[in-house]
């Protein structure tokens, strides 16, 4: 069946249809969460909720408008809704100034596989152009969708996109020419 | 290098993120049958699991249109925006109308997005009242915190410059927050 068969059918309340939906996209949405949170159980529990929102708001979805997008505008917002109060419940949880002094962002050493050298390189990125990175490279949205995604302007994306690039070069040549 | 091998870098390191992670079909099946244990919750709440938009939107016209005839408490000012409520004996008990204003003289198109409709920026455009500079919406939002900015000419997201901010920073972005009482009247 079609995407757009089977979200006409989800619109009229068809639950597999919805299902079938959520197992196509469960994959994209779940990279996503786990890059922008950088912790899978947190991410799960993002992606999960975004699923169960977007399925109680899916009688609202406009016909004519592209799926992915509408969900991924849902998911981007749990994430960024996610990590500000995973940050407020740290600063709540870590006030020992000496176990702040002492953290430090390196991350683990004897990283053996591409996919977690390059996680480990996405994810020194500042928050923005890591989600603008992931949705340009590793989702292969348009500009235009981006915007729609992210809320931002297109000529703020192409920026977003371009430091990300920029910062991530020297890392990634490492990985793959090392 | 060149600016094609760059790019090449950059979407052979896109490729290694789509590496799906181990547990994934395990999860995915977790979610699956969430759905449907939502679906049944659904169903035993409301007698079905989704209304027909036209529905939803008849039963919000109806409830403004009550609400309003009880007189609104206006906070906007000079210029811009603000979230007004729409408080009245009529509304429902558990749902208020809400209308939020925005003035935006050049824009094409605004809609209101925020954490009632998924911030989905087709689910709630707004139309011009005057025919010039002032948008309106009028929204059923239930009592209790609410998060919520325009989207201007689909791409810019706007917190209302007449409400207060909503304290979490979405990577710098902002956003308003309305907060309506279960009487109806907003506090800010």
């Amino acid at each position: 069946m079609t995407e757009e068969a089977l979200v006409a059918r989800a619109v009229e309340g068809d639950v597999d249809a919805y299902a079938t939906l959520a197992e196509r996209y469960y994959g994209s949405c779940a990279r996503i969460a786990r890059r922008m949170l950088r912790n899978d159980a947190d991410a799960e529990d993002v992606v999960q909720d975004t699923f169960l929102r977007a399925f109680r708001a899916i009688g609202r979805f406009e016909r004519g408008r592209e799926f992915r997008v509408w969900l991924f505008t849902i998911l981007v917002n749990q994430c960024r809704t996610a990590a500000t109060s995973r940050k407020r419940r740290q600063q709540r949880f870590s006030d020992d100034e000496t176990a702040l002094d002492r953290a430090t962002d390196e991350r683990p050493t004897g990283i053996v596989d591409e996919t977690s050298a390059v996680a480990a390189a996405v994810d020194r990125l500042d928050p923005l152009l890591r989600e603008a990175f992931l949705l340009k490279y590793v989702e292969g949205l348009e500009y235009a969708e981006m915007a729609t995604v992210t809320g931002a302007g297109i000529s703020a994306l192409k920026m977003r996109v371009k430091r990300a690039c920029d910062a991530l070069r020297p890392m990634l040549e490492a990985i793959y020419h090392d | 290098m060149t600016d094609g091998d760059f790019e090449r870098l950059y979407e052979r390191a896109g490729a290694a993120l789509r590496t799906p992670a181990p547990d994934e079909d395990a999860a995915r099946d977790r979610l699956v049958k969430r759905i449907h244990a939502e679906s049944l919750r659904s169903t035993t709440r409301r007698g079905n699991a989704f209304l027909p938009w036209w529905a939803a939107l008849a039963a919000a016209a109806i409830a403004f249109a009550a609400g309003l005839g009880t007189g609104r408490a206006t906070t906007s000012s000079r210029s811009s925006t603000a979230a007004q409520v729409a408080g009245g004996a009529a509304a429902d008990a558990a749902q208020r109308p809400i209308e939020f204003v925005f003035v935006a003289p050049a824009a094409r198109n605004v809609s209101l997005v925020g954490d009632f409709n998924g911030w989905d920026a087709s689910a709630t455009p707004m139309r011009r009242t005057d025919g010039r500079t002032t948008w309106s919406v009028a929204v059923q939002l239930p009592a209790g915190r609410h998060v919520y900015a325009f989207v201007v000419d689909g791409d810019a997201w706007v917190a209302d410059p007449q409400a207060p901010l909503a304290p979490e920073q979405w990577y710098g972005q902002r956003n308003s927050v309305v907060v309506v009482a279960a009487s109806g009247d907003r506090r800010s």
